[in-house]
């Protein structure tokens, strides 16, 4: 497994294909900004360099709204801010003099101040997220769209293009500006008591960084009409002085709103998606994952728990006890829950990432990950106490057939001998009655048989060789009694080995040989044993047909399992035609 | 003659001393455990050992040990070893390259008293005794000598009990031949074991042993 790379060289296809499409925005808007440089200078309306100023705030809320959109991919405030743009562009075009775009200008006037109510209640995501935010930011559409009509509607020309005037009525002009007004008046309210509100919710620093962009939103909207109705006659401004310091106050705003974006550790949800291709690629190790987690909400005292139901609390990649804070102290925690069941906890500091949605969501991102990884950590333990107790099973039946072979050689065939010896001393010596003599020799007969039988038993399952003299003694015996040639190589075999592997090693030899003799035909029987650091090496090799597989009729099948049963490994080796090798490691500690 | 005997199981060991005694062997010393047979024929100088292979203090080859010390260290000592089953390499260990007064038997042939009292004078008297089950188990082994097959099956019986230790006229006795015709089997025998054909009974078992054992 690769060790986790950090989250910075990673870069999802998308990110890429999104840096192309806004070069060639951006591109774009600069192209538009300098055509309506040069259709502007021309006009007569003004000081040349105050009417390049206009496209001069388009490019600025162009070049705030791509970079904020470049760096922070799916916050909404990018795209706003680059629309934005185009309704700057839209309205500076009344200044071209060209009578289809001075209409288009006059229709897009006041949109700009609506822009401006948009990013303030869509401020730090770029999304709105109450109902009645969206309310409002209709609300200023509508009033800088279609309240604004009355102004060119009515306005007659010159002021107007013919186009858009229907007749000269400065009364309407003059009731429509009113109920703009007001209306305006009404949505910027509205937006002052949205605002105040999320500034009481928000924690101590969040606070610090929303007071002054909220202040300053509300106070560039409010200050254009201000400052043409009440500063410019209290100051005595002249029409460009008014302009330009309108144009100062509207310009401020996407650089202060992109700077909020991308400075005040808000809302890096762009890089959730990062997160999530990263975990697709790597091996979310669970350390590496509480680091990942970090880097992409921007919270370098963010940590990551893990439940653990054997403990019921949560703990560290370490398997260290944590406790999650409690609600109020100066760290927020998020649960991370999948299908109902608790996978563990972020925990983080609130003052940095404002919204515990985005939390959940980078929670949810890694679940998966973690709940698999841990999938996989129970598996392998619960594998792992398998193994150990088959092995145990293992090792009590090789002890139970030990002392059952000892007890019968021991024990019972001890007394059947001492029996069969009274026996033949009764026949022999203690009565002269041919037909006793017989009677008794029968019994001393049966007796003897009934040895033999046992000891055939005993031989069968455990050899006394092998228990008396161990595993080399017992294998060279086996190949003796085998018709065929039997070369047997031990000259690597030393050391102790324990009565489990001793007994499956010697019964694999002894089901191979057998296999070779009765079915193989082989004339060359090799059998070789060693014993490396911690495994014993087992090999029996014929010459014979070959096509030997570990089906019910040749054992191999039950030497398979303890093999396994052991933690070894065994192996066939059998082509058709050319011969059969079985080959059998069995771990022997060291 | 004098007899020591060497046998952990008590009831067997005292079965033993009365049919030895019976047959007319004098007892002179008992032990239950393989170091424990050493001292006695060292101190009583018998003429035969009678012991049995498995004793304390391990129970694996105690008693094959101390034959064998025996052996070395008293050369004139016949030893008769019993084992419960049938092990060819104690049988070859034991024969060593002096055939004389040696023998390995299973212990339930005891219980044949005549045959086994017969077998303890031979052994004791210097010849061999080799159980016929650890002798058809070296024939076993040896069927896939190519040399064997070109011995007929009667052949093969008179080599089996030329491995027993028997003599010619045992043999013409237990096959029902005569003993002319035992000897004519036996130089056929030699020649296709490669043998060289010796007067001594006991050289002869040597060598059949040796060769059957691989």
């Amino acid at each position: 497994m690769e060790r986790a790379r950090p989250l910075g060289p990673v870069r999802a296809p998308s990110a890429r294909s999104l840096r192309l499409a806004l070069a060639q925005l951006g591109l774009t808007g600069l192209l538009l900004v300098g055509v309506e440089v040069v259709l502007v200078l021309p006009s007569e309306t003004g000081p040349a360099w105050v009417l390049v100023l206009f496209p001069a705030v388009g490019l600025i809320y162009l070049a705030a709204g791509v970079l904020a959109w470049v760096r922070r991919p799916s916050n909404r405030m990018g795209p706003l801010l680059a629309a934005g743009a185009l309704f700057w562009l839209a309205a500076a075009l009344v200044n071209t003099g060209q009578a289809g775009l001075v209409g288009v200008g006059l229709v897009a006037a006041t949109v700009p101040l609506a822009v401006v109510v948009h990013v303030l209640l869509a401020f730090p995501s770029g999304r709105l997220p109450e109902p009645g935010s969206r309310t409002i930011v209709a609300a200023a559409y509508v009033v800088t769209v279609v309240l604004q009509a009355p102004l060119y509607l009515f306005a007659g020309t010159p002021d107007a293009p013919e186009e858009l005037t229907i007749a000269a009525r400065p009364d309407l002009v003059a009731l429509g500006g009113t109920v703009q007004s007001i209306a305006g008046a009404a949505v910027v309210a509205a937006t002052a008591v949205v605002l105040a509100r999320r500034l009481r919710a928000a924690a101590w620093v969040p606070r610090r960084v929303l007071l002054p962009l909220y202040a300053y939103g509300i106070v560039a909207v409010l200050g254009v009409p201000i400052s043409a109705n009440v500063l410019a006659p209290l100051l005595g401004l002249d029409p460009v002085a008014l302009a330009v310091l309108q144009l100062a106050v509207l310009a401020g705003v996407p650089v202060a709103f992109a700077a909020g974006v991308l400075l005040g550790g808000f809302a890096r949800a762009g890089e959730i998606e990062e997160l999530g291709a990263w975990l697709g690629t790597e091996d979310g190790r669970r350390a590496d994952l509480g680091d990942a987690l970090a880097a992409t909400l921007g919270d370098g005292s963010l940590r990551l728990a893990f439940w653990a139901p054997e403990r019921d609390g949560y703990v560290d990649a370490d398997g260290v006890p944590v406790e999650l804070p409690a609600p109020g102290a100066d760290r927020a925690a998020v649960r991370i829950e999948r299908a109902g069941r608790r996978i563990g906890a972020i925990s983080y500091d609130p003052t940095l990432i404002a919204d515990p949605e985005l939390v959940a969501t980078a929670g949810r991102v890694v679940a998966i990950a973690l709940d698999g990884e841990r999938l996989t950590a129970e598996l392998r333990a619960s594998r792992e106490s398998l193994v150990v107790s088959r092995a145990r099973i293992a090792e009590a039946g090789d002890r139970e057939r030990r002392r059952i072979a000892q007890d019968l050689h021991d024990g019972l065939q001890a007394r059947l001998i001492t029996l069969a010896l009274r026996s033949g001393w009764i026949a022999e010596y203690a009565t002269a009655d041919p037909a006793l003599r017989d009677d008794v020799a029968e019994v001393r007969a049966g007796l003897d048989a009934a040895i033999t039988d046992l000891r055939r038993l005993v031989h069968g399952v455990l050899p006394a060789l092998l228990i008396e003299c161990g595993l080399a003694a017992a294998v060279e015996d086996l190949a003796d009694q085998m018709p065929v040639a039997v070369q047997v190589d031990l000259s690597r075999l030393e050391g102790d080995l324990a009565p489990a592997v001793e007994s499956t090693a010697y019964f694999l030899v002894s089901e191979a040989l057998a296999n070779a003799v009765k079915h193989s035909g082989a004339e060359a029987l090799t059998v070789y044993l060693a014993r490396d650091a911690d495994r014993l090496r087992v090999e029996v090799r014929d010459d014979g047909i070959g096509g030997a597989t570990p089906s019910a009729g040749t054992g191999l099948r039950g030497i398979t399992d303890r093999v396994d049963v052991l933690g070894g490994r065994l192996t066939i080796d059998s082509p058709p035609g050319r011969g059969t090798v079985i080959r059998a490691e069995l771990p022997c500690g060291s | 003659m004098r007899v020591v005997i060497g046998e952990d199981e008590t009831l067997l060991r005292e079965g033993l001393v009365l049919l030895l005694a019976r047959s007319g062997l004098d007892v002179v010393g008992l032990a239950a455990g393989g170091p424990a047979l050493v001292r006695p024929v060292m101190a009583t100088g018998p003429d035969l050992v009678v012991t049995d292979i498995r004793m304390p203090p391990t129970h694996t080859d105690e008693g094959l040990r101390a034959a064998l010390e025996i052996r070395s260290a008293r050369p004139g000592t016949a030893v008769l070893v019993l084992s419960q089953h049938v092990q060819r390499r104690y049988a070859v260990e034991l024969l060593g390259d002096r055939p004389a007064g040696v023998g390995y038997l299973l212990k339930q042939r005891v219980a044949d008293v005549t045959a086994f009292c017969a077998d303890v004078r031979r052994v004791g008297d210097g010849g061999t005794a080799l159980d016929p089950e650890v002798v058809s188990a070296l024939l076993a082994g040896a069927r896939r000598r190519d040399a064997l097959e070109h011995l007929t099956a009667r052949q093969r019986e008179v080599l089996g009990l030329i491995a027993e230790g028997r003599s010619n006229a045992a043999i013409a006795r237990r096959l029902t031949i005569s003993e002319k015709a035992v000897v004519a089997h036996t130089s056929h025998i030699y020649d296709q074991l490669d043998i060289l054909p010796d007067e001594d009974d006991h050289r002869r078992v040597l060598a059949v042993v040796r060769y059957l054992a691989g």
